[in-house]
């Protein structure tokens, strides 16, 4: 089934491919080394360039980032609304079409399930750069049913690359990364009906202790934790012991779940039994500790994780990117003077603090 | 060089940030002229009021959960001055003076004094750098020293004996002309046994706080690095695996083992009685090789005490055979269930390994690295006299002394002074002194004794008074609580901290009746069990499986029920105390330091104890 605009994830060709974009080929990698990754297809950065040679829209697509570069914000969106626009109406070509329907087929095959339910979301080959993680500017459409749904929001995440935030995400102040000509995979992935989910990194975000795991979670899908609208319950847990060292519960009373009224994911109430209940059992923060060590591990580097916990208990990795704040900083010295051992001793009799947080 | 702690703007300013005034306790009925039992300089005073009452005083629980016997304020007065000395005027440690000590109503009360003058601490910081120096350069072979010197100051007190005075005097004295007679020999072996705890004693802080110092800066490392590790982790990194705290233990394993090996199991777990059992055994045809090992094992690790060893009513193993006994029947049906008894020596030394390497590889830098690798180094060289201490001296040395005591207490039966050899704790050990003067002139002038009408009655008095004391609860502080808590004894060993003193400041104001207590999370865990309050030793026979055990302080030997025990919570005690160092070595939930668990909770409550978060909670109460 495999054509150059698609590439399943658990394909030979697909771990560190630059085809599947940063975060598709990351889960590539994780599928590989056999972390619980819902199975998925990336339609690949090869099918986006040819999509926008075949519709004649790859010259104009440079020229929008270049005046995006320099423009400001009212003629970016301007400019945005008129290219995403021209994208949603373009013709697809036929050998991508096919391919796509193909590999929709035969992952209703795959799972045994007709109109099989599917998160759609781009995955940039820009993600990778060090201090840019893209984060929450790229699209993810949950609960997508069908091919003919895919098709429409694979265009979708394609305009969405001229969204005007991404025209104007500008980390680090100047606009290489907008003018950069950046490909982009769209993913289409089994959704994971979670009972709960969230993100998790392998580091504290805020001190940049590296000996921290910290779950942020709540109960349904994680988009209200990614999308910050549900305040999530939080644990800190010791990444060499596994013990839990904070745990900060939030009560929850909505939930984001697909919603068989609207067909689609929305805010549904949380079970009376549920609000106050803590929406990880300690068997699963262990769990999600051990999992994001083993990842942090196999990448050789600081991640951050978002997972799901399906309904009968089963903990999934659903997207995993490089930590990118800590990874350019350096958290606070344990120490504020270099000295030996016994130095530091003495000045600790003598009332003195190896660091100004210490014991303060 | 005074002490400059004093505080005479706290009683005024902030009456709701203090403590009940020392001077406010009132005797209990029944207890009054408790004073009597006790010296004079360890008493409240009103010539010493201004200070004494701007002072924060906490109970020492740890060494003294109970009203002080007379004669046992010898281990207390001692380390009044061998604590306080190495830190005023040896070392001197910089900011700390000495601990000072206050009896109230039977219950010792403890003070650190703190120096706060920058330019005092300045001057004292250039002496302490070079001396404290000096033994962290040459820990190891000052430490290989001190255990000689402690194995030698034992052998002395072994040769000490003590003997009723003879009705005629022995024909060596005279025809070997000594010129001394058993009168002389009686006094001068009272003042070497004095003196030999007083020598051993001095010994116990020699490094004791250059230790807890050095473990101590560590720890801070830790926790500005790792903010949120766990006391009990950072212990695990530099904590020994074969610390002479466990050797007892293990020699009842090694026991347990032999007696499978000779056949002679089913003799042990059918006695209850450790005597029956080993009456049986010396019966038994492998008998007698068993009990050579056993007569082994106990020289000297049985002389082990069943307390924290300071006090005359800790009794050790080797005069209380049913710990060892119990522990030994549970390891014999652990054997032939086919288990394997021995401590994982290997696993917990590679997980020690794991756990240290994992916190190094997190650090953020080389240079942190290297500032980590040196603290631990020099955290773990302390490490094996901060744990081994305890053995030379509570347990061998200590248990030793107290039977010696008791020796002398029989000389004081056998002329008529005392029905129990046990009545000589009633007396302070300079009262001691002059009724062994007392009895030497009754023994010399051939008349009766002035002890021998006195000492029975003013013993039954003293019995009452403190039988009353020990139905009082000492609060846990008193007083005027410090800014800061600078002594490194206070906080690692009594767990005393600016937090522990805020929380026992709302217990006592409207804490009553939440059903909640907090203390230091000392080994980690989440049990919920039937409570078992323990305030005396005696009591520990008590416990039953599942239990959580609620006490004062617990002691290392009473490992052997540590077994049976679901969690452990002490009203005092740090991280490093012994109940959270058998806790983790069990691999029990435990929390130390929770100042009330023994007033608030009572015996058959079900009870929540999480030892991560270092929380008690009361979950129902006792079932009829």
């Amino acid at each position: 089934m495999t054509s150059p605009h698609v590439l399943w994830i658990d394909d030979p060709a697909a771990p560190g491919s630059r085809l599947l974009g940063g975060k598709f080929g990351s889960l590539a990698e994780m599928t590989e080394a056999g972390f619980a990754v819902p199975p998925g297809f990336g339609i690949t950065t090869t099918a986006y360039r040819h999509f926008l040679e075949a519709a004649g829209l790859a010259d104009r697509a440079r020229q929008v980032r270049e005046q995006a570069a320099t423009a400001d914000l009212a003629t970016v969106s301007a400019l945005s609304a008129g290219f995403t626009a021209e994208i949603e109406a373009a013709p697809l070509p036929a050998d991508l079409e096919e391919a796509v329907r193909g590999a929709y087929a035969e992952l209703e095959r795959r799972t045994g399930i007709e109109a099989l339910p599917v998160a759609v979301r781009s995955s940039g080959e820009s993600e990778d750069l060090a201090g840019a993680s893209f984060a929450g500017q790229y699209d993810t459409y949950l609960w997508v049913r069908g091919a003919d749904e895919v098709l429409t929001y694979l265009r979708k995440c394609w305009a969405g690359m001229f969204g005007t935030a991404v025209l104007t995400y500008r980390p680090d102040g100047g606009a290489s990364v907008v003018t950069a000509d950046h490909g982009i995979c769209v993913g289409v992935q089994q959704m994971v009906d979670a009972r709960s989910a969230g993100v998790m990194f392998t580091l504290d975000p805020v001190t940049g202790d590296r000996s921290k795991v910290v779950i942020e979670g709540c109960w349904g899908l994680g988009e209200g934790v990614v999308k910050g609208d549900i305040t999530p319950t939080r644990y800190v847990v010791d990444k060499v012991t596994f013990e839990v060292v904070t745990r900060a519960l939030s009560r929850q009373e909505v939930q984001y779940r697909f919603d068989p009224s609207t067909k689609a994911v929305g805010m549904v109430p949380v079970h009376p039994d549920r609000c106050d209940a803590p929406c990880l059992e300690d068997e699963h923060i262990d769990q999600l500790a051990q999992l994001a060590k083993r990842i942090e591990r196999h990448r050789g580097a600081p991640q951050d994780i978002e997972w799901a916990i399906s309904e009968a208990g089963d903990v999934h990795v659903l997207q995993v990117r490089p930590e990118t704040v800590w990874s350019q900083r350096r958290p606070e010295a344990p120490i504020l003077e270099k000295k030996s051992a016994v130095d530091h001793v003495l000045m600790r009799f003598s009332g003195g603090k190896l660091a100004t947080k210490a014991g303060s | 060089m005074t002490v400059t702690n004093e505080n005479p703007s706290g009683a005024g300013q902030d009456d709701a940030a203090r403590f009940t005034s020392p001077f406010d306790i009132e005797a209990p009925a029944g207890a009054e002229g408790w004073e009597s039992l006790y010296p004079y300089y360890a008493l409240l005073s009103e010539d010493r009021r201004a200070r004494d009452d701007g002072k924060f005083w906490f109970f020492d629980g740890m060494h003294n959960p109970e009203p002080l016997y007379p004669f046992d304020t010898i281990m207390t007065e001692n380390w009044w001055v061998a604590v306080s000395q190495m830190s005023t005027r040896v070392w001197p440690v910089p900011p700390a003076l000495g601990i000072d000590h206050r009896i109230i109503n039977g219950y010792l009360y403890v003070s650190p004094n703190a120096v706060t003058d920058p330019e005092e601490i300045a001057r004292r910081a250039e002496v302490f750098g070079v001396r404290a120096g000096h033994y962290y350069g040459n820990w190891d072979e000052i430490y290989d020293k001190w255990e000689v010197k402690a194995k030698d100051c034992i052998e002395r007190l072994k040769a000490i004996d003590f003997a009723p005075l003879p009705d005629m005097e022995p024909e060596s004295s005279v025809f070997e002309h000594t010129g001394t007679y058993s009168s002389y020999r009686l006094l001068t072996s009272y003042g070497d046994l004095i003196h030999n705890l007083f020598e051993m004693g001095s010994y116990h802080f020699e490094m004791l706080n250059l230790g807890y110092g050095a473990y101590l800066t560590f720890r801070e490392f830790c926790q500005q690095a790792f903010p949120g590790i766990t006391d009990q982790t950072v212990a695990s990194m530099v904590s020994g695996i074969d610390i002479l705290l466990f050797r007892p233990d293990d020699e009842v394993r090694k026991l347990a083992k032999l007696a499978v090996e000779l056949d002679l199991a089913e003799v042990i777990t059918s006695h209850e009685d450790p005597h029956a059992a080993l009456a049986a055994i010396g019966a038994h045809a492998s008998g007698e090789q068993w009990l050579a090992a056993f007569e082994q094992a106990k020289e000297p690790w049985f002389w082990f005490s069943t307390g924290a060893g300071y006090t005359h009513s800790d009794r050790a193993w080797i005069d209380d055979l049913r710990l060892p006994f119990t522990a030994m029947r549970g390891y014999i049906e652990a054997l032939t269930r086919g288990e394997d008894i021995r401590r994982p020596l290997d696993a917990i030394l590679a997980e020690r390994t794991r756990v240290t390497g994992e916190y190094r590889s997190y650090l953020p830098s080389d240079e942190d690295r290297e500032a980590f690798d040196g603290l631990v180094e020099i955290a773990r060289k302390v490490f094996p006299f901060v744990e081994n201490h305890n053995f030379y001296v509570e347990h061998w040395h200590h248990s030793l002394f107290w039977s010696k005591v008791r020796q002398l207490g029989e000389v004081f039966v056998a002329h008529n002074f005392f029905d129990d050899h046990e009545d000589i704790f009633f007396l302070h050990r300079n009262e001691v002194y002059s009724a062994l003067y007392d009895l030497i002139i009754g023994w010399a002038t051939g008349t009766e004794a002035r002890g021998v009408t006195y000492w029975r009655p003013e013993i039954a008095r003293r019995r009452a008074i403190r039988e009353t004391l020990s139905t009082w609860s000492p609060p846990p502080a008193l007083g005027v609580p410090p800014e800061e808590i600078t002594e490194p004894l206070t906080v690692m060993l009594w767990g005393i901290t600016p937090e522990s003193v805020q929380e026992w400041l709302g217990v006592g104001a409207d804490g009553e009746g939440s059903g909640v207590l907090r203390g230091v999370a000392a080994s980690p865990g989440k049990v919920t069990g039937r409570a078992r309050v323990i305030t005396d030793p005696e009591q520990i026979h008590e416990v039953e499986q599942g239990d959580i055990l609620i006490c004062r302080i617990t002691a290392p030997s009473w490992a052997p029920v540590f077994s049976k025990l679901g969690a452990a919570v002490s009203d005092v005690g740090g991280i490093m105390a012994h109940t959270a160092i058998v806790s983790r070595e069990y691999g029990l939930p435990a929390v130390v330091g929770t100042g009330f668990a023994t007033i608030t909770i009572k015996t058959g409550q079900l009870v929540e104890v999480d030892g991560n978060q270092g929380t008690v909670r009361i979950l129902e109460e006792a079932e009829k």
